[in-house]
């Protein structure tokens, strides 16, 4: 059998020659373990990257079902023995207890204790060709460790147990360690060091203090400490110090800005509907409840049910309302010869997947089209979840919504008179040069009194789409894009300056009524239909073909009875029907055993780079299993117990010794964690693009702290919008204040995100984890890009203009701003002997240091000599570019 | 050890856990190459991509795809259909049309107009493909290149159809097929990206926007993605050091950069450091090799002249073929153009025209070069849209002004180069040029058949994701052989 990487059957799949070959032992050509082979040659198995996730285990170390055995089972066997019945082989499901214990004519897959007389050893230890399982051909083999393992689990009873993910999690005792270890009394070090000793590793020394606070305040708000609040913390000696100082940074209004941008990624915000033509939307104020939500420490429960279903709450607030918009962040595809059905259609799967991903943890889409082939998610479950979306009154047409914005109903609207009446006023002015334009085409399209330009035969001779674009519809009614392609005609086929002239004003009038239009305030919104929709399963999840299975609103089956081993019973005779606000509730309900979980583990990854689980996307059959799991069970028990307290949670985590450990590495530590996946060390990770982007401003003081609003347009290179869109969107960069606003306000066009970001989620669809890759192109940005070179400017006309005279106490200054520490005598060495050669270069040419001393739009005091500020912002920009500036430490 | 790659793709710990590679240091060094700063700027060691690739000796060892973006009418450029013409203004036969769902443009349209082509067709070459008029120079190339006459599509709209042409999937959030050919293949220089992507603007200056999500990465790490190199303003984003640092002061700042991450390299023990290191090293030497890659002044007159008058214009159809044929001699493995606006749905006989002048004289003028090099014999060449247009008139049929939607049951593309069969076409579409007939070509067998020609078995380039084996060619996709030599 040649097998496909991919578990999905295939539907266009060359005909392959099968031939049943029963075993020599089995007598009935029929028996169930019928061997499938194909007559061509085996194909060359790249096994290298099968498996992610580390299955070795010590001899000594007893096997564990969830963390040795059922990622194997499921990785290498659940493609034809798994929940798929489509492709189920041999009628054999080893995803379930029955399965794997089962005898059928004398034959039984495991008899426990005996591994020679279990089918399953027999099969994957087999030498022979027509025997051995997987089949040679299958792209995923079992290595030798693999099978030892397999035989040792069956030799000691083969212990059956459920996926973890999939029970609910107890709260585990914590362990004893030996006060000699640690001082703390945080469970988090407990759990961490309980694995350490295990692995005969110890942890490391507390981080030095700057660097902690550096780390800390990074982590809770975003942006470094000052200069100020590092002398206070470093002073501090009590020993609530460290406590005090997080207490403070989880009341900064920072924290909520902070944390927003992660769930803004999982919730593909942005401020365009993306494809072509790429609207702007305003759900801007839908961002501002996320921040305010998440400083006013709203409790992840509430959180989730606003945000699911605010509009489904008895007597919804406005805010409940807004917080709704969670679910119209997704793209909209309002294509011209877009089928409405099959946008609508797409948009409720985007919804399906991403409440699934987000709260399960699960990779749902995989059952859109089929059952799930690792875990027991089955089509109808898919589409009970669809149904619970499909009840929104979003038709899929892109008309009808807030005027021209990308706003589609249904829409909560939050414009003010001002901006409604700017609307009307640029409407007027379009109105007057229509009324021009019409007198002026009397004589330029001559036709009878009473018929339109397009009767004219003059313009029936006009080329391409201008018939149809430009002649056909009243002028008042003429487009953006129509125009802007009769413009070049009539400048330069068929030059007509007064009616070019015309025509630039028409076009300079629809823009400006379209900017006033983006700027009304409607937020997309959800709804429910007085009357629902039916749904029925689509055949391979096809809007066009519909099948004549019908579903109900429902709890996806597996958590109905929460077993992987004992199977799911049918819901076909579900009494009710679940809504939204039914889904949400249970989302954050003590039932779904992936709340909490998935919403610790995000927490997780965001402080130490990778979460406890590492594929935070995927809890399921095929995840890397937990390096920590009873960490990650005491930390998601602890945070429902505490009513979903999320500042608790981030205090709890930052408070650990864990993770106050120095980010320190030997090459021999290294060499055995190179992922820090034990944690005997603190992390160390480059910064996200866009907390760089804040550091810089945060080091120059340019970091503007106003909160909320429309979002804001920062230095972006010429041409980037109009590139992409041929000239209809034109970026008009915002000056002032504006340009030092953080990174979280910058105004996000889907098609061509903002330049200066790299590594960033696209906020296109879902995503829950974040890059942390290393290229020439981010050293350019970081170097090169103006919001960059301006702070480092900036910077050094602080450390010219301020009290400190000498080059080593501005260089203190400077260095410190960007590290947290001062540099130590061979840094600092290096550097003033950088910065004597930059003055001299310089100051050999003081043309090119005034360029360099006048970049950006801050002002700059005119008493500063160019020469030396040219070299001191050259300086700091080294300085901001060094790793360790670009790295959490 | 040093780190060259050209993205460093992943992180090494990335790379390691990605591939479950329990390397030691040694090993690792194997993987990433260990050539000093100043290599050579072609070499073929420089970066291993995935091991044990190519699965098999590769035909090809660079990519051009010359992409026409908007769906170019088949039926008025490479499939000639006379019936059109004697069937003028009938109804489209509903045994042609089979129940094909139609966009929503022409949906509420009362017929179905059959619709010929003004254009005449003329055989080319030796080999004698006929070919429409208004392509005379690809005709002068008909015995280079493979006309393949029987693509399908399922995809009738342009986001998803280009999207599926260039991720496998009709959804967002694939990568791209030239991120899955870096992420196999690795890169064969140091000194330029792997994957470059350049985008033309048409004479008309119209067409519909290109998102930067086409030349994505996807799941794959962010380094993969393509890299667009821009006709104005800097070649690459932020490229040019800011006013006033001159390439001697970058050197002074870079060497500060690079002593004090030393000193901190030897404090924290991240190896991390040394990869920042060398990137930043890579960024300096990006900033002149991309300059002196994007001016043409070195080219010969007549070599300049061959690509046609266009080729003095920055971000001309011209001027990236030009460019296109220096970057496959620098190394650069997979190179993406976008030529917009051929999307006709009105006005077709006065637009099809313009824009096939933009394309026509330039891409046959890049056969010839990289023949003339000895470049096309390992560079394999696509040109072709995302779908092709209906034998039916949007609006009314009408022999002298017409337009035609959108349509992806049957279309037509060219290949060239790299193992292709020069001098032949390949499968057909029925009398109307409405559904295929023979040989059929889906989206994945073109893919599969140009991983292929890169020495790749498409069922085995794959990326975990999701806890799922994924790949460009999705579950589908079988190679072409009959387009082989």
């Amino acid at each position: 059998m040649r097998t496909d990487f991919h578990p999905c059957h295939s539907a266009r799949r060359e005909e392959s020659t099968w031939t049943l070959a029963p075993l020599r032992r089995i007598e009935s050509p029929a028996g169930f373990f019928a061997t499938l082979r194909m007559t061509s040659s085996p194909q060359f198995v790249l096994t290298l990257l099968a498996v992610a996730g580390s299955c070795a285990v010590h001899a000594a170390e007893p096997i564990d079902f969830n963390r040795h055995i059922q990622p194997i089972l499921s990785d290498a066997c659940f493609r034809c023995h798994g929940p798929d019945a489509g492709s189920r082989k041999a009628k054999l499901r080893l995803d379930q207890r029955d399965g794997v214990f089962r005898t059928r004519e004398d034959v039984t897959v495991v008899v426990p204790g005996k591994p020679d007389a279990s089918e399953l050893y027999l099969r994957i230890s087999s030498k022979e060709e027509d025997e051995v399982m997987p089949p040679r051909e299958s792209s995923r083999q079992l290595k030798p460790a693999e099978i030892d393992l397999l035989k040792r689990w069956i030799a000691a009873g083969a212990p059956w147990g459920t996926h973890w993910a999939f029970s609910a999690p107890a709260r585990p005792p914590v362990p004893a360690i030996e006060k000699r270890d640690s001082k703390s009394e945080n469970p988090i070090d407990a759990f961490v060091r309980a694995r350490l000793a295990r692995e005969k590793l110890t942890p490391a020394p507390e981080a030095e203090r700057a660097a902690l606070l550096r780390r800390v305040s990074r982590d809770l708000t975003g942006v470094p400490p000052t200069a100020a609040e590092l002398d206070a913390f470093i002073a501090d000696v009590a020993p609530d110090a460290y406590d005090r100082a997080v207490d403070r940074l989880l009341a900064s209004p920072r924290y909520g800005e902070r944390w927003a941008w992660d769930w803004l990624d999982l919730a593909r915000y942005a401020d365009t509907n993306g494809f072509q033509g790429d609207p702007e939307r305003t759900m801007w104020p839908w961002r501002d409840w996320v921040v305010n939500a998440l400083n006013a420490n709203m409790p992840y429960d509430q959180f989730t049910v606003e945000q699911l279903a605010g509009d489904l709450l008895p007597e919804a607030t406005r805010d409940q309302k807004l917080a709704s918009g969670f679910h119209r962040n997704n793209m909209f595809n309002g294509e011209g010869g877009r089928i409405a059905e099959e946008t609508r259609v797409e948009n409720v799967f985007d919804r399906v997947d991403t409440t699934s991903t987000v709260w399960l943890g699960l990779t749902f889409t995989c059952a859109r089209c089929h059952d799930h082939k690792f875990d027991p998610i089955k089509q109808t479950d898919y589409f009970s979840l669809y149904d619970i979306f499909n009840q929104m009154s979003e038709t899929g047409s892109a008309s009808g919504g807030g005027g021209r914005s990308g706003a589609i109903v249904p829409v909560l609207d939050m414009s003010t008179d001002a901006e409604r009446e700017a609307v009307s006023k640029a409407q007027a002015a379009i109105d007057a040069v229509a009324k021009e334009i019409e007198t002026f085409e009397l004589i330029k399209f001559p036709r009878p009194e009473g018929k339109a330009v397009v009767d004219s035969p003059a313009a029936q001779k006009l080329p391409g789409n201008l018939v149809a674009t430009h002649a056909r519809p009243a002028v008042n009614r003429r487009d953006l894009n129509g125009l802007l392609e009769a413009l070049p005609f009539f400048r330069d086929t068929e030059p007509d300056a007064p009616y070019v002239a015309l025509l630039n004003k028409h076009i300079s009038a629809i823009r400006k009524r379209d900017n006033a239009s983006n700027n009304i305030t409607k937020v997309m919104i959800m709804d429910e239909l007085p009357k629902k929709r039916d749904t029925f399963v689509l055949n391979k999840g096809n809007y066009e073909s519909r099948t004549d299975v019908k579903v109900l609103g429902a709890i996806p089956s597996l958590f109905a009875k929460t077993s992987l081993g004992e199977g799911t019973p049918p819901t076909s005779d579900t009494p009710a029907r679940l809504n939204r606000l039914d889904l949400a509730r249970w989302l954050v309900s003590p039932e779904n055993p992936l709340g909490a979980r998935t919403a610790v583990n995000r927490a997780w990854q965001a402080f130490f780079g990778t979460g406890i689980v590492k594929t935070a996307e995927d809890f399921g059959a095929q995840s890397e299993p937990p390096s920590h799991p009873e960490l990650l069970d005491w930390l998601a028990t602890e945070f429902v117990a505490s009513g979903w307290d999320v500042k608790k949670l981030h205090r709890t985590i930052v408070t650990s010794a864990t993770y106050r450990q120095s980010s320190r590495v030997t090459p021999a530590l290294h060499e055995r964690d190179p992922e820090n996946r034990l944690l005997a060390r603190g992390p160390r990770h480059r910064m996200p693009s866009w907390m760089l982007r804040d550091q810089a401003l945060a080091a120059a003081g340019l970091l503007n702290e106003t909160r909320g609003g429309p979002s804001v347009k920062p230095y972006q290179p010429a041409g980037i919008w109009e590139e992409a869109t041929f000239g209809k969107k034109s970026y008009q960069q915002d000056h002032g204040d504006a340009l030092y606003r953080r990174s979280l306000y910058v105004f996000w066009r889907r098609i061509v995100g903002p330049t200066s970001f790299f590594d960033a989620g696209a906020r296109q669809v879902c995503t829950v984890k974040v890059a942390h890759t290393n290229t020439p192109l981010h050293a350019l940005v970081t170097l090169n890009d103006p919001a960059f070179v301006e702070a480092a400017r900036v910077m050094a006309q602080r450390a010219l203009t301020s009290a400190v005279r000498t080059d080593s106490a501005r260089l203190d200054a400077v260095f410190r701003a960007a590290t947290a520490r001062l540099p130590a005598a061979t840094e600092k060495s290096v550097l003033l002997g950088r910065l004597a050669k930059l003055r001299g270069q310089f100051g050999a040419a003081p043309a090119e240091a005034h360029q360099l001393a006048g970049a950006g739009e801050f002002e700059r005091p005119e008493s500063i000599p160019v020469v030396e500020h040219a070299a001191w912002t050259a300086l700091c920009s080294l300085i901001l570019n060094l790793d360790e500036a670009l790295s959490k430490e | 050890m040093s780190c060259h790659r050209y993205e460093a793709i992943h992180t090494r710990r990335d790379f390691l856990a990605q591939t479950g590679l329990g390397l030691g240091a040694a090993a690792l060094a194997q993987v990433f190459g260990g050539n000093a700063f100043g290599a050579p700027a072609v070499s073929s060691s420089s970066s291993t991509g995935l091991p044990g690739l190519p699965h098999f000796p590769a035909k090809a060892k660079r990519v051009i795809c010359l992409f026409q973006s908007g769906g170019p009418s088949h039926l008025d450029l490479l499939d000639e259909k006379p019936l059109l013409s004697a069937r003028f203004n009938e109804d489209l036969p509903d045994s042609v049309r089979r129940g094909q769902r139609i966009t929503g443009m022409v949906a509420s349209q009362a017929r179905l107009a059959v619709q010929p082509s003004k254009f005449a067709f003329q055989p080319g070459g030796k080999c004698g493909t006929r070919i429409s008029d208004l392509l005379p120079h690809t005709r002068e190339i008909a015995d280079d290149i493979c006309v393949i006459r029987s693509l399908h599509t399922e995809a009738i709209n342009h986001d998803p159809a280009i999207t599926f042409f260039q991720s496998g999937s009709q959804l967002p959030g694939r990568p791209s097929m030239g991120a899955w050919i870096d992420y196999g293949l690795g890169r064969l220089n140091d000194n330029l990206p792997s994957f470059v992507v350049l985008v033309s603007v048409n004479s008309k200056r119209a067409g519909q926007g290109l998102l930067a999500r086409l030349w994505g990465s996807g799941f794959l790490p962010s380094g993969h993605q393509g890299v667009q190199f821009r006709s104005a303003g800097e070649p690459v984003l932020y490229l040019n050091d800011a006013p006033g640092i001159t390439r001697e002061r970058r050197r002074t700042m870079l060497d500060g950069i690079t002593d004090l991450n030393r000193l901190q390299h030897a404090q924290s023990g991240d190896p991390e450091i040394e990869t920042r290191i060398s990137q930043f090293e890579m960024a300096y030497r990006m900033q002149a090799s991309v300059p002196e890659l994007m001016a043409l002044d070195g080219e010969p007159a007549h070599v300049r002249e061959s690509y046609g008058p266009d080729v003095t214009t920055p971000g001309s159809f011209a001027r990236n073929c030009l460019l296109a044929r220096r970057l496959a001699e620098r190394g650069v493995r997979f190179i993406q153009l976008y030529h917009r606006d051929w999307d006709h749905h009105g006005g077709l006989h006065d637009s099809l025209p313009n824009i096939a002048k933009d394309v026509d004289q330039p891409s046959a003028a890049l056969i010839r070069d990289l023949k003339q090099r000895g470049l096309l014999d390992d560079t394999l060449v696509i040109w072709g849209g995302e779908f092709g247009r209906t034998p039916y008139a949007q609006g009314d049929a009408n022999r002298e002004k017409y337009g035609r939607d959108h349509h992806g049951k049957a279309f037509s593309l060219w290949m060239a180069g790299a193992g292709i069969k020069p001098g032949t076409t390949y499968g057909a579409s029925d009398d109307f040029g409405f559904n295929v007939t023979e040989n059929p070509v889906h989206i994945h067998d073109l893919q599969a058949t140009i991983l292929h020609q890169l020495g790749i078995d498409h069922e085995r380039l794959t990326y975990k994701f999701q806890g799922r084996q994924y790949r460009l060619t999705d579950v589908h996709g079988k190679v072409v052989k009959g387009i082989l030599t």
